[in-house]
């Protein structure tokens, strides 16, 4: 009974941390490419989660439609009034800039669509239908969870693989002003890398708005701060780190939530960000690069090792 | 001309921007106190207790350039253990009865004095930033400012999962009204000339230099990490005093208050203002807390009989900070403390030696918006303070 009981965490868990696994991605895209930790990337989702409130009477398919489009907008709009004015200062001017940006936005919910009476979205009932599979329940909304958030992660590979812009932007990531030396056109690149990181927060707040249902002004702030900070365990200079750290976090926030007793359970956030606080310690850049280090040191003393017996 | 008098001249210009920050404070005060109205007397604790925290931010992120968003929970912890020191003992023993007994057994009877509280709100504040200070002073740039974020998500959380000790998400109510507008208008004068004293201090030299190239400051071996953490920590200090001066004049809180709204606000007058001077910590106070306080006005009463939306004054401070950003990135003051006036220049020769200042035509043509290209010799300095660099490789 135990063991089922710790592998329904697990499921839980999985689907949690692939949510954030994609939020952080969006994060360390911008973070890449132009040394930007965005705040305001929270705010995409309650613009989202507002989108979707007006437009739940349409259907799913036109819903999720124009939920998408609103947020890439408002994404792009985002970069050209506010982040390309300063898009060459300092990291620590871009942070507060989006700091604004997220606060401002906030503020403008709060006066406009976020007023009068606590708004909600219903979840589609067929979303909380749940399957037993070798005894374990596991809902629709799981499953749609794992899987967009597979077909992103790998959408995502293949986008930044194959296809021309991709590979401009991960030049841009690698080194801005040597790819401008090359001809990529930078602020094509910083747009598009916008929209992309609106394309991830719509996807990641459709499947939040249907997991959680209610919505407000500062429905942003904690699901960022945990893609936020996950993905700083990772490290925000890698894609593959950011999303690994996310989805750790992710796992490891609803974990400690389900495995405390219940008057610690509220503490929560506390444990995970004493962690954060220990990782950033030991390893600044992410915990992905301290084990590629580690990973070098140690095949290097491997080879010397075997020098000397030779 | 008597040696004595350029003596003096030259003491009163040492103190010179902390003397007339202060005269400000002390005019506003002397306003307060003569108008004798209560909203002016509450809009002017405000002005001063967002001062002090902006003062404990320019202290910390304006000299060493490592932005904080923590120093808020510092001054929570100072606003909730000031306030457990001086409410009513019967208060205590109902409010907060299942208090773990080794800290009941000494805060329920505890009644002390606004001096007494607040020094040991500040103290108490010192020693969490003493603790939170040392993983936070060895990190740079953005890691450091998550982990301050941290510090400021851990402080809330804790305070609201226990109720034992703070009330929990409730308003915490019952706190005695014992900081008058003097009080505080004196503790915030003390503040500006600590905090300047800091920055001209060798810890303060230190620090700006490590702030203006980490690598150049360590070669002449600044201890870069040991640096960061004593601002840190006087930070930290500064934050608790204003939080039990906070608690005693506005008598109710709750968790919300010591959040992400006040730590916004708080680094949006810092940078209006400037981070890299004491007179941009106090313009930039004042001008956002007029634009905030008339925004709040229009929400309560309305303007021009159009009531503006709650939310307004906050969305205001978001579009000017904004503004500065694009517009000013280095503040209005643009790192600049106060200027010696021109009368007293002439003066002597000691005026005319004394480092940081600008001639009066650079500051117009700055004032003006046209800047740099004719501001001829003074340039490579009012540049040095602008925060507008471009990335450059090694900081990749």
């Amino acid at each position: 009974v135990i063991a089922a009981i710790n592998f329904q965490v697990g499921v839980d868990a999985v689907s949690y941390g692939a949510l954030f696994a994609v939020m952080a991605l969006g994060l360390a895209l911008l973070f890449g490419v132009m040394r930007l930790m965005n705040f305001a990337y929270g705010e995409l989702i309650m613009v989202g989660g507002f989108t979707m409130f007006y437009t739940r009477d349409l259907g799913a398919l036109p819903m999720v439609l124009i939920t998408i489009a609103a947020v890439v907008v408002v994404a792009v709009l985002m970069e050209l009034i506010a982040f390309r004015p300063v898009r060459h200062a300092e990291p620590l001017t871009l942070l507060i800039t989006s700091f604004a940006v997220s606060f401002g936005l906030q503020q403008a919910a709060f006066m406009t669509v976020a007023r009068g009476r606590q708004k909600g979205v219903e979840p589609y009932p067929w979303l909380t239908d749940q399957h037993h599979i070798a005894g374990l329940r596991l809902s629709n909304l799981d499953v749609l969870t794992l899987l967009v958030a597979g077909v992103l992660l790998v959408g995502m590979t293949m986008l930044l693989r194959r296809t021309t812009i991709g590979m401009q932007l991960r030049a841009s990531t690698e080194d801005y002003q040597m790819a401008q030396l090359v001809g990529i056109r930078g602020n094509r690149v910083i747009s598009f890398a916008f929209a992309i990181t609106g394309l991830l927060a719509a996807a990641v707040c459709i499947l939040f708005v249907l997991r959680t249902g209610s919505l407000s002004a500062q429905m942003g702030v904690t699901p960022l701060l945990i893609a936020f900070v996950g993905g700083a365990i990772g490290g925000l200079g890698s894609l593959t780190g950011a999303a690994l750290g996310g989805f750790t976090l992710g796992v490891l926030v609803n974990t400690i939530q389900s495995s405390l007793p219940v008057d610690l359970s509220g503490y929560t956030l506390m444990f995970a960000f004493l962690f954060v606080i220990g990782v950033l310690v030991i390893a600044p850049n992410g915990l992905l690069e301290l084990g590629r280090r580690v990973w070098s040191a140690g095949t290097a003393r491997v080879a010397v090792l075997r020098r000397r017996a030779a | 001309m008597s040696s004595s008098l350029a003596l003096g001249t030259r003491y009163l210009r040492v103190i010179w921007t902390p003397l007339v920050l202060s005269t400000v404070i002390a005019i506003t005060w002397a306003v307060v106190e003569y108008a004798s109205s209560v909203t002016l007397e509450e809009d002017a604790m405000r002005l001063f207790l967002w001062m002090m925290l902006v003062l404990a931010w320019q202290l910390f992120s304006g000299n060493s350039g490592v932005m904080s968003f923590g120093h808020i929970a510092f001054m929570a912890a100072g606003a909730y253990f000031g306030a457990l020191l001086t409410m009513s003992p019967t208060l205590k023993e109902t409010s907060f009865a299942d208090m773990p007994n080794f800290l009941a057994s000494w805060i329920h009877p505890a009644q002390l004095g606004l001096l007494e509280a607040t020094a040991a709100a500040g103290g108490l504040a010192a020693v969490l930033a003493a603790i939170f200070g040392i993983p936070v002073a060895r990190l740079a740039g953005v890691a450091a400012a998550i982990a301050t974020l941290a510090i400021l998500v851990i402080m809330n959380t804790f305070i609201v999962q226990t109720p034992s000790l703070t009330g929990g998400s409730d308003v915490l109510v019952g706190v005695p009204r014992e900081a008058t507008p003097g009080v505080v208008a004196i503790a915030l004068m003390v503040t500006i000339f600590a905090v300047y004293a800091f920055k001209q201090s060798r810890h303060g030299l230190r620090l700006r230099a490590s702030r203006e190239n980490e690598e150049a400051a360590q070669s002449v071996a600044v201890n870069v990490a040991l640096e960061r953490y004593i601002a840190f920590v006087i930070a930290g200090l500064i934050s608790g005093i204003a939080g039990a001066l906070y608690a005693h004049y506005f008598t109710g809180f709750a968790p919300p208050d010591f959040y992400f709204g006040l730590t916004f606000i708080v680094i949006a007058m810092l940078v209006v203002g400037g981070m890299h001077s004491v007179a941009g910590a106090v313009v930039g106070t004042y001008f956002l807390t007029v634009v905030y306080l008339t925004a709040r006005r229009g929400e309560v009463d309305g303007v021009f009989g159009v009531e503006t939306p709650s939310g307004t004054a906050n969305l205001l401070v978001a579009v000017a900070l904004l503004l500065a950003l694009i517009v000013r990135p280095a503040g209005i003051t643009a790192g600049r403390e106060v200027p010696w006036p021109g009368a007293l220049r002439r003066g002597g020769a000691v005026a005319a030696s004394a480092a940081g200042t600008v001639p009066q035509e650079v500051k117009d043509a700055l004032a003006a918006g046209s800047v740099r290209s004719e501001a001829g010799p003074a340039t490579s300095e009012v540049g040095s303070e602008g925060s507008s660099r471009t990335p450059s490789a090694d900081r990749r």
